[in-house]
C-alpha cells in the first residue's frame, strides 16, 4: 500500500488569527437570521403531534415489517441472518418445517423487541431473502407496557408498506 | 522419511503417505470432498488438485503417492483456477438455497467457495432438478440437489457398517444417492453419515431447523452412553433469556478409543442430559428448598451415624468416588458399589457400542470400592440408612425393613419419589469434569459446562457442603489423593489425551 503524506494546516498567521474564520461563521449565522426575520413562513419547525412531518422518505429506517410473496404467504425463511446480524440481539426467531411446498423452511415464532432495537438496519441489509424492510415509516410507536414493545410475527406481517415506497 | 517442496517450503513426510494426508497433517489446506481419514481415497471430486513439478497437469493430493523431492505447489493461479472450474461444475445444478440449509456455516462447498468462488453464474439452463427433504431412515434427511456425489456416505454403509444401505443411481447429471426401495437406511451408526456429508445433502432430522451451527459452543466431553467412553463435541448454545441447553453430540476424533464416529444411541442421548437438568430436591415427595435440602442431608447422616450405607453407581467420576469415600469415612459409613442395572446384554455390539453401561466401572477396582453382591447384603441388613448416589434402584431394598431412611442423590428425578425420604439433585453429566476409565482400560478426562440456571450442585459440591469444606477442583483431588494412587499419570496429560493405564 502506497502511502499518502496529508499537508497539515494551521500554521499560517492567517490561521493562527482565528478571527477571519469566526467572522465566516458569523456571517452564515447572520445571513439566516436576517432572512428568517424577513420572512418567519420558512422555519423548518412543525407543532408536532398536531402537525406530522412530512419529510419521512422511503429510505428512512422505521418499524421493522415482514415482506410476503406473491401468494401472500411469509417470505422469510428463518435463517437467522437478521437475528445473527442484530448488534443489540433483540430478533427471536423459531424456526420450523413449512409444510405447503412453498419452501422448507419458515418462522413459527419471529419477534423483535423494539425497547432493545437500536434501528442500526444491520437485518434488513444482512437479509438474503428481502423478507424484513424497515420501510414502514412508522418513526413513533407508544405502548403501555413493555410487553407490548415486543412485536410478534403477525404484526410484523400485517405492517404496510409507507406510499411512494417500492 | 521423505522431503518434499510446498509453496518453497520443505517439509518431512512419511514415505508411504497419500499426499493429502501427509498435506493436512502439516496445517496446509486442501480442498477436499470425497477424500475422509476412514474411508480413504476415491479420487471422484477432483478438489484436492495440486500442481506437481514435472506433471504436465495437475493433480488430485488424494490419490497421489509420495516421493521424496517432489515439489509441489497449492496456491498457484493455476490451480486456483482450476479449483475455481471445479467449484463451477460442481454448482450448476446446486439450488443455493443455503439460507433453508442447516448445513451452512460447517459446508465444505461454502467454504472453498468463499475462497477461490467464480461470484456469477454463467448458466443459462434450467438447473437439473433432484427430490429434496427425502427421509431414508434412522434420523437422516436427503437432499438430491445439494449433493455434490463425494460417496463417502455410500462408502461409509460400505466399508464401515457393511450394510450397503445407500447407493449412486442413474448416470451424468442426473445421478443421485439413494436408498433400495423399501430398504431404509437401518444401522446402529447410520447418522454419522450427516457428519460426514461435506454438504448439506444429508441432514439430521434430529438437529433440523433447531439451531444454525455458528451459534452452537462445542465442548470436549466424552459420552456417558456405555463404557466405551467415546470421545465426542457438545454442541450447545445459551440463547438470550433462555437456559443453557444442548443441541447435539458429534464425534470427536480419537485414535484410541471411537476413531471418527459414534453410534446413534450415544448421539441422542443429548435429550436426557437436558431433561436432567429440570431435577428439583424432595423431601417425601416434595417439592423441597436445595439449601434445606442439603441440611437435612446433614442431620440425617449425623442421626444414624455409623449406620448409613452409601451405594454407588458405576457410572461416577474418578473424583466423586474418591470424594464420596471421604465422606463415608467420615460418618463411619459403608460403600458398596454393586450394581446389575447399568447392564444390558442387548446393547453391546463388536464395534463400538459395550453391554456395559456405566461409565466407570473400572474405577471401582482402582479405589478399593466393593462391588460384590455378598458384601452388600451383608452391609444392608446391618444398615438404617441407604443413600443412594447416582442410581434410582432402592425399591431392590424394599425387603430389608432395619432399613428406615432412603436418601437418593441423582442427576435424573427418582421414577417414583415417594419411597425415597429425601432427594437432592445433582449436575449432570455434561455439566462437570471428572476422569474416567473406559472399558479398555484408558484413562480419560471429560470436561463439558453446561451451565445450570438453578442453585443445584455437582456431587463434589455437595460432598464440600455437607464437611463444610471449601469446594475443591479436579486438581484439588487428584494433588489430594488420586496422585498417590495412580503414579505413573497425571491430570495433565489426560487432558489432553487418552491414556492407556498399564495397571489395574
Amino acid at each position: 500500500m502506497g502511502v499518502k503524506i496529508v499537508p497539515r494546516h494551521g500554521d499560517s498567521l492567517k490561521e493562527k488569527l482565528y478571527l477571519l474564520a469566526i467572522v465566516g461563521g458569523l456571517k452564515v449565522t447572520f445571513s439566516h437570521f436576517m432572512k428568517n426575520l424577513k420572512d418567519t413562513s420558512n422555519i423548518e419547525t412543525i407543532c408536532y403531534p398536531e402537525e406530522q412531518p412530512k419529510d419521512i422518505t422511503s429510505r428512512y429506517r422505521g418499524v421493522h415489517r415482514l415482506t410476503k410473496r406473491e401468494d401472500d404467504s411469509v417470505r422469510c425463511v428463518a435463517c437467522f441472518m437478521c437475528a445473527t446480524a442484530c448488534p443489540a440481539e433483540c430478533i427471536f426467531i423459531e424456526a420450523v418445517e413449512r409444510e405447503d411446498g412453498v419452501d422448507e423452511k419458515m418462522p413459527s415464532k419471529f419477534s423483535i423487541d423494539l425497547l432493545e432495537c437500536v434501528f442500526c438496519g444491520g437485518c434488513v441489509e444482512a437479509c438474503p431473502c428481502d423478507a424484513i424492510r424497515m420501510d414502514t415509516g412508522i418513526f413513533s410507536f407508544v405502548k403501555k407496557n413493555r410487553e407490548d414493545f415486543v412485536l410478534d410475527r403477525d404484526t410484523l406481517l400485517s405492517h404496510k408498506p409507507m406510499k411512494g415506497s417500492n | 522419511m521423505a522431503t518434499i517442496t510446498v509453496d518453497d517450503v520443505e517439509i518431512k513426510v512419511k514415505d508411504d503417505a497419500l499426499l493429502i494426508e501427509e498435506l493436512l497433517a502439516n496445517g496446509i489446506e486442501i480442498p477436499h470432498f470425497c477424500y475422509h481419514p476412514a474411508l480413504g481415497k476415491d479420487g471422484n471430486c477432483r478438489m484436492c488438485m495440486v500442481e506437481i513439478e514435472g506433471k504436465k497437469r495437475p493433480q488430485i493430493a488424494c490419490d497421489t503417492p509420495i516421493k521424496d523431492g517432489m515439489v509441489i505447489r497449492t496456491k498457484s493461479d493455476s490451480i486456483q483456477r482450476v479449483k475455481r472450474q471445479i467449484l463451477e461444475m460442481e454448482l450448476i445444478n446446486h439450488p443455493i438455497d443455503c439460507p433453508v440449509c442447516d448445513q451452512a456455516g460447517e459446508c465444505s462447498l461454502q467454504n472453498y467457495y468463499m475462497d477461490v468462488g467464480l461470484y456469477e453464474s454463467r448458466l443459462s439452463t434450467t438447473k437439473t432438478r433432484g427430490q429434496k427433504h427425502v427421509d431414508i431412515g434412522a434420523n437422516v434427511v436427503l437432499d438430491q440437489e445439494r449433493c455434490v456425489l463425494c460417496t463417502r456416505c455410500v462408502r461409509f454403509t460400505k466399508d464401515i457398517t457393511k450394510t450397503k444401505e445407500l447407493g449412486v443411481l442413474n448416470r451424468t447429471d442426473h445421478s443421485v444417492i439413494t436408498t433400495f426401495p423399501g430398504k431404509p437406511l437401518s444401522n446402529p451408526y447410520a447418522m454419522n453419515v450427516v457428519d460426514l456429508c461435506p454438504v448439506g445433502a444429508l441432514t439430521s432430522s434430529d438437529f433440523r431447523f433447531h439451531k444454525r451451527v455458528w451459534f452452537l459452543k462445542p465442548d470436549e466431553g466424552i459420552c456417558n452412553g456405555c463404557s466405551k467412553g467415546c470421545s465426542i463435541y457438545v454442541d450447545h448454545h445459551k440463547a438470550k433469556y433462555e437456559d443453557d441447553t444442548i443441541f447435539r453430540y458429534r464425534p470427536r476424533y480419537n485414535d484410541r478409543v471411537n476413531g471418527y464416529f459414534i453410534c446413534d444411541d450415544g448421539r441422542l442421548s443429548y435429550k436426557i442430559e437436558n431433561k436432567n437438568r429440570d431435577s428439583y430436591a424432595q423431601i417425601r415427595g416434595n417439592e423441597s428448598e436445595h439449601e434445606y435440602a442439603t441440611g437435612k442431608l446433614v442431620r440425617l447422616l449425623k442421626r444414624h451415624h455409623g449406620k448409613a450405607l452409601f451405594l454407588l453407581s458405576p457410572s461416577l467420576s474418578l473424583e466423586e468416588m474418591v470424594e464420596v469415600k471421604r465422606l463415608a469415612k467420615y460418618y463411619d459409613a459403608k460403600i458398596s458399589g454393586y450394581d446389575i442395572n447399568e447392564h444390558d446384554p442387548k446393547f453391546g455390539d463388536d464395534y463400538l457400542k459395550c453391554s456395559d453401561l456405566s461409565t466407570n466401572r473400572r474405577g471401582f477396582n482402582l479405589l478399593d470400592i466393593d462391588d460384590k453382591e455378598a458384601n452388600l447384603v451383608e452391609y444392608a441388613s446391618g444398615s438404617e440408612m441407604l443413600i443412594l448416589i447416582g442410581r434410582d434402584d432402592a425399591s431392590g431394598f424394599d425387603k430389608y425393613k432395619n432399613i428406615s431412611v432412603k436418601v437418593s442423590i441423582n442427576a435424573s428425578m427418582p421414577k417414583s419419589a415417594e419411597i425415597y425420604d429425601l432427594f437432592l439433585p445433582m449436575k449432570t453429566h455434561m455439566s462437570r469434569e471428572g476422569s474416567f476409565i473406559n472399558i479398555d482400560g484408558y484413562l480419560q478426562f471429560h470436561k463439558t459446562h453446561v451451565e445450570y440456571g438453578t442453585q443445584t450442585q455437582s456431587l463434589c459440591d455437595i460432598v464440600t457442603t455437607v464437611l463444610e469444606e471449601q469446594s475443591s477442583t479436579c486438581r484439588d483431588i487428584w494433588d489430594k489423593s488420586l496422585t498417590s494412587i495412580i503414579k505413573n499419570i497425571d491430570l495433565e496429560d489426560i487432558k489432553k489425551e487418552s491414556i492407556k493405564m498399564s495397571s489395574l
